[in-house]
């Protein structure tokens, strides 16, 4: 490859200043000063910002990491066969209804879920209807943790489900055919051969997702009671929005950050090795 | 139909006797409401059209931040910005905000002394028209009207409606989730219940209304919001006013604590079961106004206090404030319920008394301490 010419090189450099400058504005400037912000209280240096969200929000810190890693585990758990198995079974209209809610914004998400797991809800109605449960059943896991994973592993598994099918799908069909030649059936070839080979897909999928559902609000803000643990971008709202404490806000954010860059961190990590 | 003619005759009629307009340039009042859409709704098509009517140089942008304490921060953050920034002519020329908000903004020098030069400055009356969170703000704030919060019970299931707050302890003991309450993070009315609860367990109003603020007075605080983690165990909390009064409605819950103006609202439009009656219990909750403020370099104050003017006029507080949107009024009730619809009123009363309202209304505590109390509700009840 030839080097690019001087003038041709100040040419990219300039062409890139504009995207540049709206990360630095955008992105950067914001992160320094909420990092900055949540040191400071009364213009003073002070980790009594830290200690408050310790106080407060240790154990929301945990509920917040807990629903997430529960929200994968469905999300994964159902994304990675059904994936696999839309791989080797073609089928146009599955595909169509798993991409479905890629549209549906979160907040509808949020209000529909809440409905239909609500402790007399559709899903209730639905199993009444079928005789399955008796008329005084009521369900309680709408407002919980159980309730939030799924509404979070439904709003997921639709990108989830893009990029595996997408990773599947460069897993070259000799491979697959080796396989069956020595006898595996779907899961094994999904198990053995898919999952292995598309393993930096997965890789990325899971941090996209898990970073998502770190920052999830609306689908809990919708779902979620005023009582009990809660998912930390709520806390962070509710510092904000009713006390106007800035400070406070700005350190369950640095939180935030550090989960969302632990999983990044471990993904990174996985990708330099290769 | 024929109640919205006459609401919209009578607002004619007072916009046509008030004074006509100062200069004829254009102006367009900047009107910022941190409520929710029905609030933005009154001053877009009743309060700016009836006043664009007898001035019509004057038009109006009216711009809801959305509800909760959120949106009057919204306000205020811009207008603290504005501030900093050294900017003259503000660009929120009338600016609602709930009373907290409009505390503070009037201990940080961000609104303008305006209500002595109003028409109807004399019906300004009634203590939170003097003091909020402790902050003296008399002079700063119209109330648009008032909201209270209250005991919103279903005669269905309940017989003998509470009447303190020890009858309600009894009663939820007795009937376990059967009453609910928002806790603090779904809005001001289970705040308000909160405050009410501190109110009846340390007996302290006077105190935790008048400061100063004290720590030693700390440890009885929390050992009151401990009994309430200890009361919240057999009670329903629900995600929002909203989420009360439904639970209302499905009889998930046969009590609950809620704003009187939804309960009235929502039976309005046939949204609420009519049977559901709100109480007041001694020693009281809160009353929690909506003010009208002037922001201290607003680009057009004088249109502003003229504006505000014709909110508070009795005429228009029975019509709209109390008869359309079944609020209690802003100014001195003495001046307006004369002029309120006998149907009206029976609506607005039914439950909570004028004498209740009178004996039972009660303000938010000193910044401080209602600050320590919110603190104390989240490390302690959760």
């Amino acid at each position: 490859m030839n080097a690019a010419r001087p003038a041709e090189q100040v040419l990219w450099w300039l062409a890139a200043i504009p995207a540049t400058m709206v990360i630095i504005v955008g992105f950067g400037f914001p992160l320094v000063q909420s990092l900055v912000a949540s040191f400071t209280r009364d213009g003073v240096l002070t980790l009594a910002n830290y200690e408050l969200v310790y106080r407060l929000y240790r154990q929301d810190v945990v509920y917040t990491v807990l629903v997430a890693a529960a929200g994968l585990v469905l999300t994964f758990g159902i994304g990675i066969p059904l994936s696999g198995y839309l791989r080797l079974h073609h089928s146009q209209t599955a595909e169509f209804l798993l991409k479905v809610p890629l549209f549906v914004p979160f907040v509808v998400v949020g209000h529909a879920m809440r409905i239909f797991l609500a402790p007399r809800g559709t899903l209730l109605i639905f199993l009444h209807a079928l005789g399955l449960v008796s008329q005084d059943t009521t369900l309680a896991i709408s407002e919980g943790w159980l309730g939030l994973s799924i509404a979070l592993a439904w709003k997921h598994l639709a990108l989830v489900v893009l990029l595996l099918m997408g990773a599947f799908r460069g897993v070259g069909e000799e491979y697959l055919e080796a396989a069956r030649g020595f006898g595996a059936g779907t899961l094994r070839q999904i198990w053995a051969v898919m999952v292995p080979m598309a393993a930096p897909s997965i890789g990325l999928a899971v941090v996209l997702s898990l970073t998502s559902m770190l920052a999830s609000f609306s689908i809990p803000l919708m779902m979620t009671k005023g009582s009990g643990p809660q998912m930390l971008m709520i806390d962070l709202y509710h510092r904000y929005g009713l006390h106007g404490d800035f400070g406070t806000a700005s350190a369950i954010g640095v939180v935030s950050y550090l989960l969302a860059a632990g999983a990044a961190y471990y993904y990174l990590k996985g990708v330099v090795r290769q | 139909m024929r109640r919205l003619i006459a609401v919209l005759v009578v607002l004619v009629v007072v916009a046509a006797a008030g004074p006509a307009g100062y200069g004829q340039s254009r102006v367009t009042l900047q009107v910022a409401i941190a409520a929710d859409v029905n609030v933005v709704e009154v001053h877009r098509n009743f309060l700016g059209v009836a006043f664009s009517k007898n001035h019509p140089t004057v038009g109006f942008n009216v711009v809801g931040t959305g509800t909760g304490e959120a949106a009057s921060r919204a306000i205020y953050t811009k207008l603290k910005a504005q501030a900093d920034a050294g900017r003259r002519n503000w660009d929120i020329d009338v600016a609602v905000v709930s009373m907290r908000y409009a505390a503070q903004m009037v201990r940080e020098n961000l609104l303008h002394r305006f209500t002595s030069d109003l028409q109807f400055a004399p019906y300004v009356v009634g203590p939170d028209t003097v003091r909020a969170f402790g902050v003296d703000i008399k002079g700063y704030v119209v109330p648009m009207f008032r909201n209270q919060i209250a005991i919103a019970y279903n005669p269905q299931f309940v017989s003998k409606p509470p009447r303190t707050f020890a009858e309600l302890e009894a009663w939820v003991r007795a009937n376990p989730r059967r009453f609910g309450y928002n806790g603090i993070r779904g809005g001001v009315s289970g705040i308000g219940f909160t405050m009410g609860w501190v109110f009846y367990k340390t007996g302290q109003y006077d105190l935790l209304l008048q400061g100063p603020y004290d720590k030693a007075h700390e440890g009885m605080i929390r050992s009151s919001i401990e009994q309430l983690r200890e009361f919240n165990r057999n009670v329903t909390v629900t995600s929002g006013n909203a989420g009360t009064l439904d639970a209302l409605n499905r009889g998930e819950i046969w009590m609950g604590a809620v704003w009187v103006d939804q309960l009235v609202a929502w039976k309005n439009e046939g949204r609420m079961n009519p049977d559901i009656t709100p109480v007041l219990i001694a020693p009281g909750l809160p009353i929690y106004p909506l003010y009208l403020t002037v922001p201290r370099e607003a680009a057009n104050r004088d249109w502003a206090a003229k504006y505000i003017d014709l909110v508070a006029n009795p005429h228009i507080q029975a019509k709209v404030i109390v008869e359309q949107f079944g609020w209690y009024p802003g100014i001195d009730p003495n001046r307006v319920m004369p002029l309120v619809s006998d149907k009206a009123k029976a609506l607005l009363f039914r439950g909570v008394t004028a004498e209740d309202l009178a004996r039972y209304s009660r303000q938010m505590p000193l910044a401080e301490y209602y600050d320590f109390i919110l603190l104390a509700y989240e490390e302690i009840v959760r």
